[in-house]
């Protein structure tokens, strides 16, 4: 698992509001959000579905602010209308962290495998550049997603795989 | 009282500190032509204006936001309400234009006539909330307490269907953003 405490702070020093729909491959990184939630530069809130956390994200983003968004790659079925309506149309730049269910360690949760078969074709057909949020050099992942979010004005989305940010 | 006349009606209340969001259809395009540019024009994704105001709010407490909804858009994000209410922004300000209908695609019923207004708005501990019949002297006696009380603020206007022939309009998605973000520079 990423360090906690130099992700967290890397994504404070980075980013003004944090929302989403939890999945437990964040467990360890939102406990350490609400953890923080007093001292936090960085408001967090907590979205009913995955495309009023993209909501949310694009009111912060069309003021200057800079947002990120979670979710487990089953929202990326809600989000459809919210990317290609809203964030892509507007040219918004949104960092979305989104978990990779649907691999070989998922096997025992059906509900996952379809969507994990498709999962970058379905990001490929909605034109988003991805890639993983690596455990080992995370920072450069994160730095490199930041940047092109912020050349193309769009949103960017880095695939979290388990234990990444939980344990 | 259309829902146009309503929107027309905010043009005394609203300055420089305000922004405001307007949902898709009929309703960003009355905002656009009757009220002060540039704001926030929803154009599609539909069920997202209210988390878009939330947003907003959050990350501006000094200005003032104002979502204009219609029913079919609340309806398709309903959690929004719920999410809204739960972090009480002290600067968002909700207004629910309801013409029980799907105007904007050809006055196709909605099913917002289901909801008690009054109870549900009631139910969320709300700082102002008002669920009327739209017309000339509601507004008078209601619109400046909405957008001035202090806190989350819900006022729901059951409004007639019916609009203004107004054109489209014109600025791209990517100029709606552009514009609306220099007012933060
Ligand atoms: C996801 C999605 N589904 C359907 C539509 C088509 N559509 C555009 S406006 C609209 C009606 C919106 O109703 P309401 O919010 O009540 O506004 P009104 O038209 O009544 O002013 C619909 C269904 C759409 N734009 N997006
Ligand atoms: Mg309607």
């Amino acid at each position: 698992m990423i360090n906690l405490d130099e992700f967290v702070s890397f994504i404070e020093d980075n980013f003004d509001l944090v929302s989403g729909v939890p999945c437990s491959y964040f467990k360890e990184f939102l406990s350490y959000i609400a953890s923080q939630e007093d001292k936090s530069t960085i408001k967090h809130l907590s979205a009913t579905r995955e495309d009023e956390a993209i909501a949310i994200a694009t009111g912060a983003a069309l003021s200057k602010k800079q947002p990120l968004v979670y979710m487990q790659n089953s929202g990326l079925g809600n989000i459809g209308d919210a990317l290609t309506s809203l964030v892509q149309l507007y040219k918004l730049p949104i960092l979305i962290l989104m978990s990779y269910r649907g691999l070989k360690e998922d096997n025992d949760f059906p509900e996952h495998s379809i969507m994990g078969k498709i999962n970058n074709s379905f990001l490929g057909s909605l034109n988003l550049v991805y890639w993983d949020l690596n455990e080992k050099d995370w920072e450069v992942s994160i730095q490199k997603a930041i940047t092109v979010m912020d050349e193309q004005s769009s949103p960017v989305v880095l695939m979290v795989k388990k234990g990444v940010l939980s344990q | 009282m259309k829902g146009y006349e309503v929107i027309s009606s905010l043009q005394d209340h609203i300055g420089e500190n305000d922004l405001i969001v307007s949902s898709n259809g009929n309703i960003s395009r009355e905002v656009y032509h009757y009220l002060a540019k540039p704001q926030v024009y929803l154009r599609g994704s539909m069920g997202l204006p209210i988390g878009v105001g939330l947003g907003l709010a959050v990350m501006n407490p000094e200005k003032r936001v104002t979502v204009i909804t219609g029913d079919g858009n609340l309806l398709m994000g309903f959690g929004s309400v719920i999410t809204a209410a739960y972090y009480k922004p002290h600067n968002l300000k909700i207004l629910i234009l309801d013409n029980s209908q799907y105007f904007t695609t050809g006055g196709q019923q909605t099913v917002s006539s289901v909801i008690n207004f009054s109870k549900f708005l009631e139910s969320l501990n709300i700082d102002y909330f008002q669920s009327l019949k739209a017309s000339q002297s509601i507004l008078n006696d209601n619109l400046e307490n909405f957008l001035t009380t202090k806190g989350l603020n819900i006022l729901h206007l059951i409004i007639e269907e019916g609009k203004k022939e107004l054109a489209n309009i014109p600025w791209h998605p990517i100029r709606i953003a552009e514009n609306f973000l220099q007012r933060f520079d």
